[in-house]
């Protein structure tokens, strides 16, 4: 049953902001529709990219006429080709997204919705998914504004639960989506056997990534006491712990060393990564943080 | 109760029950765990830091409840007067550590001064002769130390009296005072005075003296079994046989429990004179007479030559100083028409080594011989019998039926003779007067004499005063205004008085002859330290210098002149008056009391077992015992170990709950 959020995931002060934005990419990819972005290929646009010989074949809608009563060559005016983009969002979804306040879940879908609509404004293709989906399961594919309601409602019912490794997750990913564009991966990546073999997914599968890990606030800055059994929400494994300073400060140095090893294998590998707090605002995330990084302008 | 620790220590390993919370990951809290067992072990007495903690305040609480302590000197109150005794007797070197006991006693004090909490004051007063107010009531405890570093002992007697009167006067302030409407209020709170009494015991007690808000303490410093010889007397004085040799008395006094034999040597002016081997049994006294031969002059000093064997522990009294004067014999003039009472009471053996007596008949007051000899200092007594010079000579008189050719006492004198006076008072501490009893005297005709400004009374009777003295520049006029021999109706001679039928008559010619014939007077008497000295000095100087013993010179107003007070005797020896450069007199400052000398402890057997205690002080009505020498005071250890307990519970709750290790 879809749990019904108290907030709306998109406040309208929050699509106000985003409606001036889009998504941009270093790479340039092929998409499939004609749509905002300059593409590789030569097509129809307003924007001149040059000249070429004409050819039996070619459009005579495309001579320069001008150029024909000057130099009475036939010549071809090449325009710049506006194609569409490919946006994926994919959110982890796993039992330990399902903690903090607001949860990192509802948090990683409220900023999956709000990319998702800048690259829904700007005529992009969007797709929002799970890690848990399987490799047949697809999610709609999205297009133009109208499309909101239905990526909304997609977003809303991602439910936490399922258990899946973060790199075989990100396998059926790439297995479902062959096509190239810009995925957003929002996880904690807390993940036992590691986030390395997923991203390195992500490199192989020649994708614009950004990886965006959410941790709560409970995680960066744990509020224990006393003689404590942690259990894992995901796999019920036990840690003993008695809180004391040392004991946190030491945490606190895994927790830096970790998410700076994260930092440091995503850049080796160009792939972009920000570090979210749950207490951020989605709004302040996009507009400043993901701004700075490129993946909006 | 030896039971709990082990038991806290089960219940720690039996109950750790760890609450369980479910985390997003144990994958971080895997890493920080698996890093801090690298120092497990610091790791496990880090954990077992609250036990430790929990071991330790049950530990501090039964300790507390076993409510241990230690003896020792404590201080209960808020004010606190130490007194310390530093009389002679406190020299003696009979403590543990082989110090004074004035240094003892400082030093006991000063531990109490230590003990001050930041509420409590206390003040230091010396006392010896004098009391003396070291420091007044304060609680730095930087000044009270200094203070006590400036006592130093002195050569006194004891006199706890004036010390009692000091605290009293600092403990009991003003109590009450009236306002206009005539309502009374207290002005002070009442406040209880702890007063610590550190002295040897060598003195009597004080009577009619309340301490009110006094709570004494007496704390006796010295031993049962001290031992001391002290010489008690040296006197010079003539020979008896023959009065031209002078002779030196010596007394010695031994105060232990075995007779010793003591040899005292006597030196004239630095150079031994004689040595004599004395036995003195214990407890008793001993003596000796040096005869020093004709004509000596200088200073005698008398020092005991202390045998090996015996552990003499006070050394003041061991040394003894007089002073061997000129012997110009004293020349008094008698002039009297005839009177064989007065006559034959001069002319004594006695009388004789004060003075040498002349006799004129009242004749030769008109001669030019006479005027010029009293107007030169000739005589240094001129007894006018039933007669009288036409100017007063230089000398001091005494005047016998007669009054002096002056105004002054011619003022205060009624012309009328009343008949048969009865004496009704005397002035008994007047050395004229001293050991006389006159109130069997019968006299029948005498004059009313009332003597001028500055004069006393020294006999009065039930008509008025019929004996009076008064000062006439550095003379002193004495008027018995009364005949002694007179004429009767008749004319013949008869007796005005039985008097020269009494013991006091020719006592009093003794005294007369001792008072005023000049400088044998000062050295019959003995001089202690602390006491004013009083001398008569013949000079007119206005000021005298007198050198210490130490050799310290101090300059000295005198008042009257020819007649020298002097206060600064706390050294004992010889002191030496200085008039522009030449030897003006000598006199020397003994200890010579055999209180001080005794330096044991006084003791007193109590209990079935006569088990020797510290006799104890007896101030006005209440007596004050003894402290043991250690005051037996429990020292309670129970709140600071609760105390300690209360921060150690203090530290687990902030480590439970910043969880703050080390």
């Amino acid at each position: 049953m879809a749990k019904i959020s108290e907030n709306p995931l998109l406040s309208p002060e929050l699509l106000a902001q985003l409606e001036r934005l889009e998504l941009v990419t270093r790479k340039v990819f092929r998409g499939r529709m004609k749509g905002e972005r300059r593409s590789k290929r030569k097509g129809q646009s307003v924007e001149f990219a040059d000249f070429r010989n004409y050819v039996p074949g070619d459009d005579l809608r495309l001579l320069d006429w001008n150029l024909y009563a000057r130099l009475e060559k036939l010549i071809i005016k090449l325009f710049l080709e506006e194609e569409d983009l490919h946006f994926y969002a994919l959110i982890d979804s796993s039992m330990s997204m399902d903690f903090g306040s607001p949860t990192k879940l509802e948090y990683a879908k409220q900023l999956a919705a709000a990319l998702g609509f800048v690259g829904l404004i700007r005529a992009d293709r969007v797709r929002i998914e799970t890690l848990a989906q399987g490799p047949a399961e697809r999610s709609p594919i999205l297009r133009g504004r109208h499309s909101m309601w239905r990526m909304l409602q997609h977003v809303e019912a991602i439910q936490p639960g399922e258990s899946i490794s973060l790199a075989e997750g990100v396998k059926n990913f790439c297995l479902r989506n062959a096509g190239r564009g810009v995925v957003v991966f929002i996880s904690d990546l807390m993940d036992k056997e590691g986030y390395e073999t997923a991203l390195k997914y992500f490199v192989s599968h020649q994708v614009d990534c950004f990886v965006i890990q959410v941790l709560s606030q409970e995680e960066q800055e744990p509020e224990v006491k006393g003689d404590l059994k942690l259990v894992d929400c995901e796999d019920q494994d036990v840690a003993e712990i008695t809180a004391s300073a040392p004991l946190l400060n030491r945490y606190q140095q895994t927790l830096n060393s970790f998410v700076k090893g994260a930092q440091d294998f995503c850049s080796r590998r160009g792939i972009h990564y920000l570090l979210a707090n749950n207490q951020l605002p989605v709004e302040e995330l996009v507009a400043n943080h993901l701004r700075r990084r490129g993946l909006v302008r | 109760m030896g039971m709990i620790p082990p038991a806290i220590f089960a219940l720690y390993f039996l109950k750790l029950k760890r609450q369980p919370l479910e985390v997003p990951s144990t994958y971080l809290w895997h890493r920080v765990i698996e890093d801090l067992h690298v120092n497990s072990l610091w790791q496990r007495l880090r954990k077992s830091l609250l036990l430790f903690l929990q071991l330790l305040l049950i530990g501090l609480v039964i300790l507390a409840l076993l409510r241990p302590g230690w003896r020792g000197q404590s201080l209960e109150g808020q004010r606190f007067i130490f007194l310390i005794d530093k009389s002679a007797s406190m020299s003696a070197t009979d403590t543990k550590t082989g110090v004074t006991r004035l240094e003892d006693a400082k030093s006991r004090v000063a531990a109490l001064v230590d003990q001050l909490d930041s509420g409590m004051s206390a003040m230091v007063i010396s006392f010896a002769e004098q009391p003396n107010v070291v420091q007044e009531f304060t609680n730095n405890r930087r000044l009270l130390h200094e203070a006590l570093a400036r006592i130093g002992p002195s050569a006194g007697q004891t006199d706890l009296t004036g010390a009692l009167e000091l605290a009293d006067g600092f403990a009991n302030p003003g109590r009450v005072t009236v306002d206009d409407a005539g309502g009374e209020f207290e002005v002070t709170e009442q406040q209880d005075v702890e007063l610590y009494i550190f002295s040897d015991g060598r003195f009597r007690g004080v009577e009619g003296f309340s301490l009110g808000n006094l709570q004494p303490l007496f704390l006796p410093i010295g031993r049962f079994e001290s031992q001391n010889l002290a010489i008690t007397a040296l006197n010079t004085r003539r020979g008896e046989e023959r009065a031209e040799i002078q002779q030196a008395f010596v007394q010695v006094v031994n105060f232990s429990d075995a007779s010793q034999t003591v040899v005292v040597e006597l030196y004239l002016n630095e150079r031994l004179l004689d040595a004599a081997e004395l036995d003195v049994p214990a407890g008793n006294a001993g003596s000796t007479t040096f005869h020093l031969g004709n004509e000596v002059r200088g200073v005698l000093r008398a020092k005991l030559d202390i045998p090996k064997q015996f552990n003499d522990q006070l050394s003041l009294d061991n040394e003894a100083f007089a002073e061997v004067e000129d012997r110009r014999d004293s020349r008094v003039l008698l002039v009297t028409p005839g009177n064989t009472a007065l006559e034959s009471a001069l002319s004594t053996e006695r009388a004789d080594r004060f003075a040498k007596v002349e006799k004129v008949a009242p004749g030769v007051l008109e001669k030019k011989e006479f005027l010029s000899q009293s107007q030169s200092d000739t005589y240094d007594l001129i007894i006018f019998d039933q007669c009288q010079p036409k100017t007063m000579p230089m000398a001091n008189t005494v005047f016998v039926g007669r009054l002096p050719p002056v105004e002054e006492w011619a003022e205060g004198a009624e012309t009328e003779p009343v008949f048969g006076p009865q004496i009704i008072d005397w002035q008994r501490s007047h050395p004229l007067l001293s050991l006389l009893e006159l109130g069997n005297v019968q006299i029948i005709d005498a004059l009313v004499v009332r003597p001028p400004l500055g004069g006393r009374v020294l006999i009065d009777s039930t008509k008025g005063p019929i004996f009076s003295i008064a000062p006439r520049g550095r003379y002193e006029d004495a008027i018995l205004s009364f005949e002694i021999v007179g004429t009767d109706e008749q004319g013949r001679r008869t007796f005005n008085t039985d008097w020269p039928r009494k013991y006091s008559f020719p006592s009093f010619w003794l005294n007369v002859l001792g008072y005023f014939s000049g400088s044998h007077r000062d050295s019959h008497l003995h001089n202690q330290p602390e006491k004013p000295v009083e001398l008569r000095v013949n000079s007119q100087a206005e000021e005298l210098e007198v050198e210490l013993p130490d050799g310290v010179r101090q300059i000295i107003r005198l008042e009257t002149p020819g007649r020298l007070t002097f206060h600064g005797t706390e050294q004992l020896g010889v002191y030496t008056v200085w008039d522009a450069g030449v030897v003006a007199k000598r006199f020397a400052v003994n200890l010579f009391d055999r209180e001080e000398s005794d330096i044991r402890l006084q003791a007193r057997q109590e209990g079935e077992d006569g088990v020797q205690v510290v006799e104890s002080l007896s101030i006005g009505y209440v007596d004050v015992a003894a402290q043991s020498l250690s005051s037996p005071v429990r020292r309670e250890l129970w709140k600071l170990l609760l105390a300690g307990a209360l921060v150690v519970l203090v530290l687990e709750w902030y480590i439970y709950n910043r969880r703050v290790y080390i």
